[in-house]
């Protein structure tokens, strides 16, 4: 397409787009009169007038919306409104409506209209590529209130709770068994419900009701599901807990809520039964007698409504249209997406943003697309990050030399959208993985020791950069030796794991946790001065003390003393890393059980 | 060769971008038709190389539209493409067992659109060598 042409197409497209937005809010209006009888009903109201006739209009109204939103630019737009068209259909067939559905449909109609004020506002200049991010992660612009960095944090923190799910639903046979399993989940912050199962089908069809209405994250079936062994011999019994199963799936199917994850918990460690599990849809299965550190695992990773962070993709393409169409399709998809059209400048772009994975082009004016792959090869630092290749070449032996200068892959323009979103989600997962299992700790998940060390590198060069505060703890627990000599070994990895987790839970996404040692972990967080940094630790002190890490024979109690050290007051990492140590020393020496702040005077020799 | 493209599509909104899409940047002969029973009559005449249905019309659906189209002579053969939402792999075979090529998603990007259809076009030409 020539430049000429080109120019006038995209003005064609921006005078359709226009005339688009004019008519989005006479369409919304209409939208919100055939729904005005759920709209405008009381919050409690069971039984709302809604024709299905009605809802077919609304639902044919809102799959245009989804089916040309994206099209004309309007992205999330289209994406509410998918939203919408899925919560019409799962009304199912009749003519009215309860108070959860008339909810949901209210609270859809609230973002369509607050993404309708925020285009008419002009806020929309771009198609949107990035999925918005439910969590803030950023810091603040240096304009927000400068100086009171409290206010800031709290600005920031997310309160995990307020977004999890953490109610459970456990149905068992064993009530003793059941009794003791609740109990220990709940000490981890989930809120559970039993259910006792007595072999009769009235108490399936109770849970069952329970299951529609109360909507646990998670549904944990304790039975003895072995066909041979089974304590009851109520063959029927055992095909109603599989089925179960099965009928909770069937329910989940249609809503807009995801499939409710299925754990057992079963004697029986036959494959027979496993696959019988499988089958029904279990997510998980787990034997007696059971670790209840590894269902915890389990729970958490299950229930975790967090969007995980997107993975990112940087598109390498000296032709802006295809490279925006390639962010369009990989946005959508929920990737997050940088677009480089000089080949030159994918260095910085590299160091800036960190990708996942690359996505670049073969034929490029300035280089090829495999004598940059080459190049970056040769740098230590990009040897392992994926790179997929994008080409009009069909030459399977052209392909083949492409991924021998260092490509991974090699996907053929023209390409249909849902493979591309495909390959470069694979890849980009599998990146992610193997980069974890390098600057991770096996036990806690948090950051191994070098990569700690690193990071507070990182950490004060930004805040040099921002000339934002920054505060390193150094943290350790109190008489570990003595947890695992009374204890054991496996009750001090307990509390190390719990010890994690609170810290993962309490802290915020930018504050960084690693494991710096046997019992010691370090953190850092950003943009956060001493005093805060101590109030914040010293809530979490509080809170790991009153944690009981229940072991076979009797509970006990753990404390951890730590030390605080900051930036600006300590200008480097060498400096700050001291003085965090002497003030956590300082903790122990002083009964233990507490957060000290440096008193030493950070200044260089 | 493709160059003659019948799309039936009843929504005004992605008739004017589509057809701007494939003439403008596809360079391809397009006609709009707003109903299953609109391309009934129209097919014969135009003789399209491709039709492009949507799969949620009001008045007869994609999938009917198709059923019929397949008893006119003329379009016995024509390769048929479905337009419709995101949709998943077990869906598209559906579709595919209906007759269809392939299926393009709902909301396309207008620039690529032309691309997705040459690309639909090329793999259905290795198939039938005589195209």
């Amino acid at each position: 397409m020539t430049p000429s042409s080109n120019g006038a197409l995209q003005a064609q497209l921006q005078t359709l787009r226009t005339t688009y937005a004019t008519r989005l809010p006479e369409k919304i209006a209409r939208l919100r009169e055939i729904c005005r009888a759920a709209l405008e009903a009381e919050a409690d109201e069971n039984e709302i007038a809604l024709t299905h006739e009605a809802r077919d209009k609304a639902h044919r109204l809102s799959h245009n919306l989804a089916g040309s939103g994206a099209t004309y630019g309007y992205a999330a737009l289209g994406s509410i409104a998918r939203r919408l068209e899925l919560a019409l259909l799962e009304c199912g067939g009749e003519d009215r409506i309860d108070a959860r559905q008339a909810t949901r449909l209210r609270a859809l109609f609230e973002e369509l209209e607050n993404e309708l004020a925020r285009i008419a506002s002009g806020a929309n200049g771009k198609t949107e590529t990035v999925p918005a991010p439910r969590v803030l992660a950023a810091v603040p612009p240096q304009d927000a209130v400068a100086g009171n960095d409290s206010w800031r944090r709290a600005l920031q923190d997310n309160s995990h709770d307020d977004h999890d799910n953490r109610l459970i639903f456990l149905a068992s046979t064993d009530a003793e068994l059941g009794k003791e399993v609740a109990q220990q989940i709940g000490y981890f912050g989930y809120d559970v419900r039993s259910f006792a199962l007595d072999e009769t089908s009235a108490s399936i069809e109770q849970l069952c009701r329970a299951l529609i209405r109360d909507e646990p994250a998670a549904l944990l079936i304790s039975e003895s599901l072995c066909r041979e062994e089974a304590p009851s011999q109520n063959k029927d019994f055992h095909h109603g807990v599989l089925d179960l199963a099965r009928r909770v799936r069937e329910m989940r199917r249609g809503s807009t809520s995801p499939t409710l994850p299925i754990v057992f918990m079963s004697y029986c460690t036959d494959m027979k039964t496993r696959l019988e599990a499988v089958r029904a849809g279990g997510t998980a299965y787990f034997t007696h007698p059971i670790e209840i550190a590894e269902v915890i695992d389990k729970l958490d990773a299950l229930t975790a409504q967090e969007i995980p962070e997107p993975y990112r993709v940087l598109i390498v393409d000296d032709e802006p249209e295809l490279s925006d169409f390639f962010s369009l399709t990989l946005g959508e998809a929920g990737l997050s997406t940088r677009v480089v059209n000089d080949p030159l400048q994918i260095i910085t772009a590299l160091n800036d943003y960190r990708p996942d994975l690359i996505l670049m082009d073969v034929y490029m004016p300035t280089c090829s697309g495999l004598e940059l792959a080459t190049a970056l090869r040769q740098q230590e630092d990009y040897v392992g990050i994926p790179i997929v290749f994008l080409s009009a070449e069909t030459d399977v032996a052209k392909q083949m030399a492409a991924i021998g200068t260092g490509g991974d892959d090699f996907l053929t323009k023209p390409i249909r959208p849902d493979h591309l979103v495909a390959s470069v989600r694979a890849r980009a997962q599998r990146s992610r993985a193997v980069r974890s299992f390098m600057v991770r700790d096996s036990l806690t998940g948090l950051l191994n020791h070098t990569t700690t060390k690193e990071q507070i590198e990182i950490e004060i060069s930004r805040a040099v950069r921002t000339k934002t505060p920054l505060s390193l703890v150094m943290l350790d627990i109190d008489h570990f030796k003595s947890v695992n000599d009374t204890h054991g070994h496996l009750a001090g990895d307990r509390v190390i794991k719990n010890l994690s987790r609170l810290l993962q839970q309490r802290l915020r996404k930018t504050d960084i946790i690693g494991r710096y040692g046997g019992e010691e972990f370090a953190v850092l967080l950003p943009d956060t001065g001493a005093e805060t940094a101590q109030r914040v630790i010293d809530e979490i002190r509080r809170g790991f003390s009153h944690i009981h890490h229940g072991a076979v024979v009797g509970e006990f109690y753990v404390t951890f003393s730590a030390g605080i050290a900051s930036f600006p007051e300590c200008s480097n990492a060498a400096l700050l890393s001291g003085a965090a140590d002497k003030a956590l020393y300082e903790a122990k020496r002083a009964g233990r059980d507490r957060v000290v702040i440096s008193s030493t005077m950070c200044v260089e020799a | 060769m493709l160059q003659r493209i019948l799309m039936v599509e009843d929504e005004p909104d992605i008739q004017e971008v589509a057809q701007l899409a494939l003439e403008a940047v596809g360079g391809f002969t397009v006609k709009i038709c707003s109903s299953g029973h609109e391309a009934l009559e129209a097919a014969p005449d135009f003789a399209p190389d491709l039709i492009l249905l949507d799969v949620m019309m009001s008045e007869m659906d994609g999938p009917t539209t198709l059923e019929h189209l397949r008893r006119l002579p003329s379009c016995v053969q024509t390769p048929v493409v479905f337009m419709t939402a995101k949709v998943q792999a077990h869906e598209v075979a559906r579709y595919q067992e209906m007759g269809a090529l392939e299926v393009i998603s709902k909301p396309f990007d207008p620039m690529t659109l032309s691309d997705q259809v040459r690309g639909v076009w090329m793999r259905y030409s290795d198939g039938h060598s005589a195209a």
